[in-house]
């Protein structure tokens, strides 16, 4: 008996051993790729989908770019290699970038550029590293939709970027896309462009740079689909967010306010466009938490205690010297008056005012409705980045992380303000997964986002 | 003969029995753990400290229980829209145990010892999981200490009452959303000794005939009280240091709920035994985690979150089968429904209904020396929440225990 028992004991632990090496499964949806084909999948768009943060694009940051992102959770349904124009390991600070130094005692964040082991092989033009295999990234920082079509736009004298990819400098974006796609033989696409036809209006306060011509646009979007979808190859087109709600326009503002506020007052002047007419920018109209609508770029933090005071500084910063007297001139400005006073006002690259935002929106939608108007010709599907960004305003928490569009301390924007933090990519990436798994009636599995990294503190 | 226990065991380890909900880890007695940890409205020997006080006076004999489980226990994690596992925890196996002592001061009064741990709780995420801002890994044990007396007022009735006095820690590890630009997350750990805790544990055991009986007990609710807890911080970047300030303490409350039990035992033939029980567990109790720090962390005196749990009941069956009269064969199931409500799923205890299976052996080894062996299996319903009301992870979790379990009885 005693026998018996020891053995059945035995048998017991040998069962126990057995069982425990027996896992919990769940019983998941299976991953599939539904009605699209992502065995060859190419990005075309500019700096949000190149990786570009922090000021800069990056080894480090070309790696956790959204299509990187999107090509390995394809890999799950059938997504082949995913070939991007990689800065190499020892030129892995690619064109440079800020980082995050410390904080003054007032709390402003010092950001100071990372000047090594870049990839810079000519400093004045600055160009890059040349990368000129096929690959399947090709986007291009800085790009307009109204550049795709640009004669020369790979030459040394125009996108670096672009330079950069390109072995013949008179190829056209578009033509480059073509010969790419061709290559790559490409079943699948991502098409996030039109940010910079808006965005280089918006961060310099309506005072330089163009939005794009409606028409313009129409014409050289609907060829890049075209070109993209020539075979009726699949993919999904991104519509332009709201730039005026990124940290870049809404971090100084709040602070700017609180301190003429201080002063007890109520107004300056400003300078609107790019024109010599001035308007006021009524302090209670500051845009922060109470309410307002005047936005103040990043770029006014250096100019915001000089109010009050003479000074020519922004514009000697901005405008060459051999033309600085006439610049001046032009504008009716005073550099011996006082920053602020009509006869020397806030410069209108540090106030994106209702006028100039006014503009924008109409322009951002406008290009919208064309955008998702295309795609449903084209039957793509669309990732309304432009609503998107419009609901996470005042955040939103996910798996114990808070996230806001606030600056540094809102996880999803770099230290530039305006492009998301590798952490923010992948959560636009998901978003798209969300879009394409909803079109395509595909199960493309969401990537873990919180293993991209967020705004780095020094150590 | 043989066929027959490998047939019980083969049972067993099909199905199984399960872990009970929340944090509550119903292992009390190797015997009774084989039957579906019946023994409410049983003669369960010493154990009847816990199971019914009130049955220890009946028990007719001095007596001294020691025994223990092995609790390995596995939870699975998919990210919502992941498409597959995406983590599981590595969970140190647990060790409940438990040690009763009875002695019959008279004929009709007993005095008695019981030592469990009736609370615990294990679970190791890592610190790379999607879910790791709200936990890494958490340990919490309890252990209750109870001296008893019960009294048979008639052959056929008896009372009991005890006094718990329990101890208790808490370990909590997160990671924390502060990146070093070497890369490295920072984390917090909250490590801390409950202050001692009272309650009691009383039954009413009543015999009516040869065939049946039945009890009721109830073990009240004990708030364990943890005061200048230690919160430790590691690699957190210096310029956000000041957030999370070195020497901080924390306290905390938390609720080892009430659970009010009734029970059936019924003699079906000489060699045959039936038991069934049910337990409510006084779950509300539980409304919050909330630690309340010595200074700010992250700008905040407090971290708090709801948990909102609901009284929820068990349903347990068990018998036991005399093939000798040295050896029993036991085996039993219970249903164990989750306190924890929809919205409100965490990867603490990442609680849904839990199903359990057991089987068991007894066997004399002499008039006054026994041994008890048990299996018991648990599988939690696999369970999706958008745990958007606990501060928690959404996705699906999936649970299961293995859990053999020995005791040693000394008869004298």
């Amino acid at each position: 008996m005693k026998k018996y028992f020891y053995k059945s004991s035995m048998l017991a632990l040998m069962a126990g051993v057995f069982l425990t090496s027996c896992d919990p499964e769940i019983d998941t949806p299976a991953s599939s790729a539904g009605q699209a084909d992502f065995t060859s999948y190419v990005a075309v768009g500019n700096s949000l989908s190149a990786g570009y943060a922090d000021q800069g694009l990056s080894r480090a940051g070309q790696l956790s770019s959204v299509p990187a992102i999107l090509a390995e959770q394809f890999k799950a349904v059938g997504g082949g290699e995913f070939k991007q124009p990689l800065f190499t390991e020892a030129q892995r600070n690619g064109s440079g970038y800020l980082r995050l130094a410390g904080f003054t005692p007032q709390g402003s964040p010092i950001l100071l550029p990372v000047t090594t082991d870049l990839a810079i092989r000519s400093q004045n033009p600055t160009l890059y590293a040349k990368y000129t295999d096929n690959i399947n990234n090709l986007a291009i920082p800085g790009i307009r939709t109204a550049d795709i079509k640009t004669v020369g736009y790979g030459s040394p004298m125009a996108n670096p970027y672009f330079e950069r990819l390109t072995d013949n400098p008179m190829q056209t974006y578009l033509a480059y896309v073509q010969e790419q796609a061709q290559a790559a033989n490409h079943t699948f696409f991502s098409a996030w462009m039109a940010e910079n036809d808006v965005l280089g209006y918006a961060t310099s306060g309506g005072f330089s740079g163009n939005l794009t011509d409606v028409g313009v646009f129409q014409t050289n979007y609907s060829e890049l689909i075209d070109a993209l979808t020539a075979d009726g190859e699949k993919g999904i087109a991104v519509t332009v967010p709201n730039v005026t709600a990124i940290p870049f326009f809404t971090t100084v503002g709040p602070t700017l306010k609180m301190g003429l506020k201080a002063q007890g007052a109520t107004a300056i002047m400003a300078l609107t466009k790019n024109t010599p007419t001035r308007i006021p920018l009524i302090v209670e109209n500051i845009k922060d938490a109470t309410g307002g609508t005047a936005l103040i770029p990043l770029t006014a933090a250096a100019y915001a205690p000089l109010i009050g005071t003479p000074t020519g500084k922004w514009w000697s910063d901005n405008i060459p010297r051999s033309i600085l007297g006439s610049t001046l001139e032009a504008y009716g400005v005073d550099t011996l008056q006082a920053l602020g006073t009509p006869q020397n006002p806030w410069p209108s690259a540090l106030l994106l005012d209702d006028a100039e935002q006014a503009d924008i929106l109409a322009r951002t939608t406008a290009f919208n409705d064309y955008i998702k108007a295309n795609a449903q010709t084209k039957n793509l599907a669309v990732w309304d980045a432009f609503t998107f960004f419009s609901n996470i305003q005042s955040g939103f928490s996910a798996d114990g992380v808070n996230y806001s569009p606030a600056y540094i301390t809102g996880n999803l924007f770099s230290l530039d303000g305006v492009h998301p933090t590798p952490r923010g990519y992948a959560i636009i990436a998901n978003e798209m997964i969300k879009a394409i798994n909803a079109k395509y009636n595909s199960n493309v599995p969401q990537v873990d986002v919180t293993q991209y990294r967020t705004v780095q503190f020094p150590n | 003969m043989k066929s027959k226990i490998l047939a019980l065991l083969g049972s067993a380890l099909i199905s199984g029995t399960a872990m009970a909900g929340g944090y509550q880890v119903n292992l009390a007695s190797q015997r009774q753990i084989g039957m579906g940890h019946t023994g409410t409205g049983l003669l369960t020997g010493t154990s009847s400290i816990f199971f019914n006080p009130g049955a220890m006076s009946h028990i007719g004999y001095n007596g001294v229980t020691i025994g223990g489980s092995a609790l390995i226990s596995k939870i699975a994690y998919s990210a919502p829209e992941s498409y597959g596992v995406t983590a599981r925890t590595d969970n140190p196996m647990g060790t409940p145990f438990q040690a009763y002592g009875v002695y019959n001061i008279t004929d009709k009064l007993s005095a008695g010892l019981g030592v469990y741990t009736p609370f615990g709780s294990t679970a190791n995420w890592g610190d790379e999981w999607g879910g790791r801002y709200a936990l890494n890994q958490l340990q919490l044990q309890a252990i209750f200490v109870q001296p008893t007396v019960s009294y048979a007022i008639t052959d056929k009735l008896g009372i009991g009452i005890g006094l718990t006095y329990v101890a208790g820690s808490v370990n909590l590890q997160r990671s924390v959303p502060v990146q070093s630009q070497d890369g490295s997350e920072g984390s917090i750990e909250l490590d801390g000794n409950a202050e001692p805790a009272f309650g009691f544990n009383a039954g009413i055991y009543f015999q009516p005939t040869e065939k049946l009986s039945l009890g009721v007990s109830y073990r009240s609710k004990v708030n364990m009280q943890l005061e200048q807890g230690d919160v430790m911080f590691s690699n957190i970047p210096a310029a956000a240091r000041g957030n999370f300030p070195d020497g901080t303490t924390f306290n905390a409350e938390l609720p080892l709920p009430s659970t009010l039990s009734f029970g059936l035992g019924f003699k079906a033939t000489e060699r045959l035994t039936l038991a069934a029980d049910v337990n409510y567990v006084g779950w509300d109790a539980y409304e919050r985690l909330r630690f309340d720090f010595s200074q700010n962390v992250a700008g905040s005196p407090f971290s708090e979150a709801n948990r909102n749990y609901e009284n929820a009941f068990i349903y347990r069956i068990g018998g036991e089968y005399m093939v000798n009269d040295a050896l029993a064969l036991r085996a039993g199931a219970y249903l164990d429904k989750t306190p924890v409500q929809d919205g409100y799923l965490t990867p603490e205890t990442p609680d849904s209904d839990s199903r359990g299976l057991s089987a068991g052996i007894g066997y004399s080894v002499s008039e006054n020396i026994s041994i008890d062996a048990s299996f018991l299996y648990i599988n939690k319903k696999e369970r999706t929440d958008d745990a958007n009301l606990s501060n928690g992870v959404p996705g699906t979790f999936k649970a299961v225990a293995y859990i053999p379990g020995i005791g040693l009885n000394f008869k004298f």
